[in-house]
């Protein structure tokens, strides 16, 4: 068959159409991620959820179809608003049981996280993130759990979640629980400072810690440790190339309630500057003002 | 060269319009491929709207003009052949680091800087022949090839970030469009065969519409960008500044990147002139000497580095089309879409594992081109050890990235990826393995 030129003119606009009237991911906006991983998880715990607060016997319709729910990434699992675990895909030992009390390694209290999540405006699709196991390993894996609040046909309130282990760091994830920090110290003031420097806090995970430091540089919550070894003023720091990205970000800020600042660092198992990331929120509580930020590796091109 | 059959053209044929367009075009699609890299690089640094629609638009006339002066063959200018400028992904990291230390005047500063190392060293190129017997320039050819591996494979599987999870029907549309870019090559007649890579990622293309509305743009998101604008200098780019801490940096990556642009010219070479016993290096310093040049006005303008694209050497060699003309048409085009904005967001929504398919489709021929100069010779132990020790060690630098990022600084500047580190170790190999020569000669010549 031989194509002619007009052809592919028709095959190329054919083309340019079709790219410029297709959709999005049926309603649920997954923009705010970068990576796949992610956007699957939300995607079949979304689906999970429609199907429960469309069809009271859904439950069942879970339970029967357990390979379905059980991935070789991730797996679902629905909790009622007490704490007790009505459905386990991966760990079906678990059922019937009551986990409000269950801490993980560091011990953060997981169920507590995910009603915390599920309340957060700041926190569409409820993240939390904590160590949990994987069957037949004695070794803590970190992990990411999405979760959707929703009401079956019957009336019964229940949170179904899906999580990765080893997720790969979302700039998403920094910037819920640096706005979650800045929502809190809007709300409730200076007093907020030491639950949000709590490291068992929703506000800390994994290598993420929100900070916080006033518009002159001093630190309120150290960003790196608990205590406050850090001597400098974070108008100072700079990254490999010189630049003082903090200060940088405030500057930016003038003009905006949010920034992410990317910055470059070294590390010894790079030959070249690995890209992070600073999030920096301003939030204001009477006369007070401060900015909370947090820090995270950017997703780099294979 | 006339042309050897119907459908292959020359270096200096002329085309008919007809076919000099659509052949432009297939090259073309190969061109827009590299604006991932000024999107990327605007990104990185949080650049408006403003700055990102100028840096890339400027990277696209600096590119399409560096293709047109590539092609043309005047005394100290262009190589006369199909041999397009492309934004160079090796200068990607360094200007990103420019750019940090002091905005996009320093990136400026730093480009045009790299582009006149690239032109100082141009003239060198013909001091070369000795050190450059076909076999080592065979390798050369061969790791351009392999330099592309690790962009082309990971588009071809639709990977976007590194540790992301590749789905099955990436890689089955990366390998549906890279079959039908080869049985069209190998099978196909005429127009088919000349036409290949645009055939294959019209049909690529389709396949992934079909499979995977992941890969979409909206009109809204097209809407907001538009239709025609004249690139312009907003304010905080117009400025070119220097820094000397950055020079050490720039010129390491201005050498490897005069490498990459040698190993592209052979390439050429070899494809455009097969009847050359030995390596004509006058096209080859104009075409670095345009190289160096191309990257100079890039820097001016405030566009990324530019840098002479394998892939497009590589569609030519796989096609057997090696029109210069062609080059110069593509130059044109590109450089008239930089002010077609609408349109180029709209080609740089490629689906990936269509893009990866192109560049493996094109990286294929590199490699093979390589091998078959390298072993055309007779081949005896010391260039067993030369190509050998150099492919070891070239490839390691893929293989094992973290080795080399804790070896020595030396070792760091100059062994940074495979086609800079071959090329260096096979000359170094060659020079000591010409060692017993270079003392008989000197014994030969000493008075009795």
């Amino acid at each position: 068959m031989r194509m002619t030129m007009p052809g592919y003119a028709v095959l190329f606009f054919l083309l340019f159409q079709w790219v410029s009237c297709t959709g999005g991911n049926g309603g649920l906006d997954l923009s705010m991620y970068d990576y796949r991983d992610t956007k699957k998880l939300v995607r079949f715990v979304h689906d999970a959820a429609v199907l429960l607060e469309s069809d009271e016997n859904a439950l069942d319709s879970l339970r029967s179809d357990r390979d379905r729910y059980d991935k070789d990434d991730y797996y679902l699992y629905v909790y009622d608003t007490s704490g007790v675990n009505v459905f386990h895909a991966g760990m079906e030992f678990l059922e019937g049981r009551h986990l409000g009390d269950v801490v993980d390694v560091k011990g953060r209290n997981i169920f507590q996280l995910i009603l915390e999540a599920v309340a957060d405006s700041c926190n569409p699709h409820s993240w939390v993130h904590y160590s949990w196991w994987e069957p037949g390993n004695i070794f803590p894996v970190p992990k990411s759990s999405c979760h959707f609040l929703v009401t079956t046909p019957g009336g019964r309130n229940l949170v179904l979640g899906g999580g990765m282990n080893y997720p790969l760091e979302e700039r998403e994830f920094v910037r819920i629980a640096v706005d979650g920090a800045a929502a809190e110290f809007e709300k409730e003031g200076k007093p907020a400072l030491g639950h949000i420097g709590d490291p068992c806090s929703r506000f800390n995970f994994r290598d993420v810690r929100v900070f916080a430091a006033g518009p002159d540089g001093a630190v309120a919550i150290s960003p790196l440790m608990a205590d406050d070894l850090l001597q400098m003023n974070l108008l100072d720091v700079v990254d490999f190339t010189g630049t003082k990205y903090f200060a940088l970000a405030l500057e930016k800020l003038s003009s905006g309630d949010a920034v992410w600042q990317v910055f470059l660092a070294r590390t010894r198992f790079s030959r070249q500057p690995v890209k992070m990331g600073l999030y920096l929120k301003r939030a204001v509580s009477g006369d007070d003002t401060l900015f909370f930020g947090a820090v995270t590796n950017l997703p780099m091109p294979p | 060269m006339k042309s050897n059959d119907g459908y292959k053209y020359g270096v200096d044929d002329l085309p008919p319009l007809r076919h000099l367009l659509v052949l432009s075009v297939q090259h073309l699609m190969l061109m827009f491929m590299s604006l991932g890299l000024p999107i990327l690089f605007c990104g990185q640094i949080g650049a408006s709207r403003e700055v990102t629609a100028s840096v890339i638009s400027f990277s696209m006339l600096a590119a399409g003009i560096g293709s047109v002066l590539q092609s043309l063959r005047l005394r100290y200018l262009g190589s006369g052949y199909l041999c397009p400028n492309v934004c160079g992904p090796s200068y990607f990291s360094l200007s990103l680091s420019a750019a940090w230390i002091g905005g996009i005047p320093l990136m400026r500063g730093m480009i045009i800087f790299a582009g006149l190392v690239e032109m100082i060293l141009a003239p060198l190129v013909r001091k070369l022949k000795r050190i450059f017997p076909p076999y080592v320039v065979g390798l050369v050819v061969a790791m351009v090839g392999v330099s592309i591996i690790k962009t082309s494979v990971s588009s071809m599987f639709g990977l976007r970030f590194h540790g992301d999870s590749v789905s099955g029907t990436d890689i089955l549309t990366g390998f549906f469009t890279l079959l039908v870019m080869v049985f069209s090559n190998v099978w196909g007649k005429g127009f088919l065969k000349m036409y290949c890579l645009l055939v294959g990622i019209v049909a690529g293309w389709l396949f992934a519409a079909l499979l995977m509305p992941g890969y979409d743009i909206s009109a809204a998101a097209l809407g907001k960008v538009p239709f025609f604008a004249f690139p312009s200098m907003p304010w905080g780019m117009s400025n070119i500044s220097f820094d000397p801490g950055m020079m050490i940096p720039f010129l390491v990556i201005a050498v490897s990147g005069s490498l990459k642009s040698f190993g592209n010219l052979l390439a050429s070479q070899k494809i455009s002139r097969p009847e050359l016993e030995r390596v004509d290096f006058r096209p080859i310093r104009n075409g670095l000497l345009t190289d160096g040049l191309s990257t100079s006005l890039a820097g001016f303008m405030g566009a990324m580095a530019v840098d002479t694209s394998s892939s497009n050497v590589g569609l030519a060699g796989s096609t057997g089309v090696l029109s210069r003309w062609i080059a110069t048409t593509a130059g044109i085009l590109f450089s008239l879409f930089a002010f077609f904005p609408r349109f180029t967001l709209f080609v740089s929504h490629m689906p990936r594992p269509v893009l990866g398919a192109s560049i493996v489709f094109a990286g294929c021929f590199m490699v093979m081109a390589g091998f078959r100069e390298m072993f055309h010779e007779y081949w005896d132990q010391k260039r067993t050890f030369v190509v050998g020790i150099a492919l070891f060690m070239g490839l390691s630098t893929a293989i094992l990235p973290e080795l080399y990022a804790r070896t020595p600084g030396f070792m760091r500047t100059f062994f940074t990826d495979p086609l800079p580190t071959a090329t260096i170790v096979a000359v170094v190999m060659n020079l000591l393995l010409d060692l017993d020569r270079f003392f008989r000669r000197q014994e030969s010549n000493s008075p009795r």
